[in-house]
C-alpha cells in the first residue's frame, strides 16, 4: 500500500515537474521574439507622439522577427507589407540568392536599442539609429557554416502606410 | 534560474549551436593563425574588390550581404575578385571561407557619392501668412540607392511667384537635411528646390488665400426677393479666396431667421433671399463677418 501511494506521489511529481517544463517552454516561446527599445527623446525636429512611438517599436519589432523567419526559410512571405524601396530590394536580393546556393541564415536572440534622431516636421518619415545585438548563424545546407554573436549598428529610415510603419532603408554601418 | 529552464528548453538546438559554435571558434582560431582571409578594409559601393587568401587547394567562398548571397568554387592563396556588381548595397557583409573548416571576417562596404536626392515637401498647399507651415527634407542617395552618411552642404531655394529668391544653407547630418519656412503673403506657386554639388530636385508649392477677412455686402429688393451680393472676397493680405468659398447670408426679420449659403464665384459671392417684411442681412464666411444691411418691406 505504502509503495503504491510512494509510486502515486512520484507520478504527480514527474507530471508536474513536466507541466513546469512546458509551460516553461511555452514562456521562452514567447519571449524568443525581438527585444526592441526605443529612445525618442532626442528626435528633433519634432517629438515623436506617444502612440507612433507605441507602433514604430510594435512595426519594426515584427519586422525583424520576419526577417529571420524569411531568411531562415527561404521565403519573400514573410517580408511583404512590411518592407519598401531598397529595404525590400535588397532582402529580395539576399533570398533569391540564398534560394539559389541552398544557404539559410538565422538572426536569434535579437536586441534592438532603437534611438529616434530625426522625424521630419510632417511626420512623414522618421529616422533610427538601431543597435542591434543578436547571433547570426549562417547555414548551407545542414551544415553551420558561420555563427558568431554580433553587435551591429543600423541606419533605417520607416514611413508611415495606411495601418503600419514600414521600413525603406536599413543600412549597416561601422559607427553613427 | 529562468536561464537554466531556458537552456534546458533549447537543449537539442543549444547544444548544437554550443556545439557549432566551439567547433567554429576553434576553427575561426585556427584560420586566424593561419590568416587565410583579408578582407577589404575600404570598400565602396559599386566598386570591385578583392578578398586575399592564404594557403593552397580549392575552397567554397560564401558571401553573405545586405542585397547578396552568394556560394562559389575558389582557390586559395590566390585574391578573390568581388564585381561591383556584387557589392552594390552598402553595409555589412560576411565573407566565409570553406575547405574542411571554415573561416570568416566581415567588411564594411561605404555608401559612393551622392548621385541623386529625394526631395519630400509639405504641404502641396499652403495658405498665405501662416508661420512654419511649409517644410522639406532632403536625402542624398547614391546611384545605388545607399543613403550617403557623410556630411554635405544642402541649399534649399524658394522662389515665390514675382520675388527674389531666399536660400537656406544645410549641412546634411546622418543622411538628413532639412528646412521649415513660413509662408508668403501673395498667392500663387512657390518653386522650391534642394541643390548638392550639381543635383537638385524641385518641387512646387501652392501659395492659396488665408480665410476670407473684412467681408462686405450690398443688396437691394427685386421681384423675386432680395438680392445680396458681396465685394470681391480677399483675404487679410488682399489674395481674393478661392473659387467655392463658401459665405453664409442670414436674413432676421424679429424672430424669423433664415440662410442661405453661397460659394464664391469669381470673388464675389450672391444669393437671392426670399422676405417680403423689413430685414436685416448680414454675412459670414470662416471666422469673418460682414456688415449688416437693412432693407425695408416690400410695397
Amino acid at each position: 500500500m505504502g509503495d503504491r501511494q510512494l509510486t502515486r506521489d512520484a507520478w504527480n511529481l514527474s507530471g508536474t515537474v513536466l507541466l513546469y517544463f512546458l509551460f516553461s517552454c511555452a514562456l521562452f516561446a514567447a519571449d524568443s521574439s525581438p527585444h526592441v527599445t526605443l529612445d525618442a527623446n532626442k528626435a528633433n525636429p519634432r517629438a515623436v507622439e506617444p502612440l507612433t512611438q507605441r507602433a514604430i517599436l510594435r512595426d519594426y519589432k515584427f519586422a525583424w522577427g520576419n526577417i529571420d523567419s524569411a531568411l531562415a526559410s527561404n521565403s519573400h512571405v514573410p517580408l511583404n507589407g512590411l518592407f519598401a524601396g531598397s529595404a525590400n530590394d535588397w532582402l529580395k536580393g539576399v533570398l533569391d540568392g540564398q534560394r539559389q546556393t541552398g544557404v539559410t541564415s538565422r538572426y536569434l536572440n535579437q536586441n534592438h536599442k532603437l534611438e529616434a534622431v530625426f522625424y521630419a516636421p510632417a511626420g512623414d518619415v522618421i529616422e533610427l539609429h538601431d543597435t542591434a545585438e543578436y547571433d547570426l548563424e549562417i547555414h548551407d545546407g545542414g551544415k553551420a557554416i558561420h555563427s558568431e554573436h554580433a553587435t551591429v549598428r543600423y541606419v533605417v529610415l520607416m514611413t508611415p502606410a495606411a495601418d503600419r510603419w514600414i521600413i525603406r532603408q536599413l543600412q549597416a554601418v561601422p559607427q553613427f | 534560474m529562468s536561464w537554466s529552464i531556458n537552456t534546458a528548453c533549447r537543449l537539442p538546438s543549444a547544444h548544437a549551436t554550443l556545439v557549432s559554435a566551439l567547433l567554429l571558434g576553434v576553427a575561426f582560431g585556427a584560420s586566424a593563425q593561419e590568416s587565410q582571409l583579408r578582407v577589404p578594409s575600404n570598400a565602396v559601393a559599386g566598386q570591385a574588390a578583392s578578398i586575399a587568401t592564404t594557403g593552397s587547394g580549392s575552397a567554397t567562398l560564401y558571401l553573405n550581404g545586405p542585397s547578396i548571397s552568394l556560394k562559389r568554387d575558389v582557390q586559395l592563396g590566390q585574391d578573390l575578385d568581388l564585381t561591383g556588381k556584387e557589392l552594390l548595397a552598402a553595409g555589412r557583409y560576411i565573407a566565409v571561407i570553406c575547405a574542411g573548416s571554415c573561416s570568416s571576417a566581415g567588411f564594411f562596404v561605404a555608401p559612393g557619392k551622392p548621385a541623386s536626392l529625394t526631395f519630400v515637401v509639405h504641404p502641396s498647399r499652403a495658405p498665405v501668412g501662416v508661420n512654419d507651415v511649409i517644410s522639406g527634407v532632403a536625402f542624398p542617395f547614391d546611384q545605388f540607392h545607399n543613403l550617403v552618411l557623410t556630411r554635405a552642404p544642402v541649399q534649399f531655394q524658394l522662389t515665390p511667384k514675382n520675388s527674389a529668391p531666399t536660400s537656406h544653407n544645410v549641412q546634411s547630418r546622418d543622411g538628413v537635411a532639412w528646412f521649415r519656412t513660413s509662408s508668403g503673403k501673395s498667392a500663387g506657386p512657390l518653386q522650391v528646390s534642394a541643390s548638392l554639388n550639381d543635383l537638385s530636385a524641385r518641387r512646387v508649392v501652392q501659395q492659396v488665400a488665408s480665410d476670407p477677412c473684412n467681408l462686405r455686402i450690398k443688396g437691394q429688393r427685386t421681384a423675386k426677393g432680395i438680392l445680396v451680393e458681396t465685394e470681391p472676397v480677399r483675404d487679410c493680405s488682399g489674395n481674393p479666396v478661392p473659387d467655392g468659398t463658401i459665405v453664409t447670408f442670414t436674413a432676421k426679420n424679429g424672430h424669423d431667421v433664415s440662410f442661405v449659403d453661397a460659394p464664391v464665384k469669381q470673388d464675389v459671392a450672391r444669393a437671392t433671399l426670399l422676405a417680403s417684411g423689413p430685414v436685416v442681412v448680414s454675412a459670414a464666411s470662416g471666422v469673418a463677418s460682414g456688415n449688416e444691411l437693412r432693407i425695408g418691406g416690400k410695397e
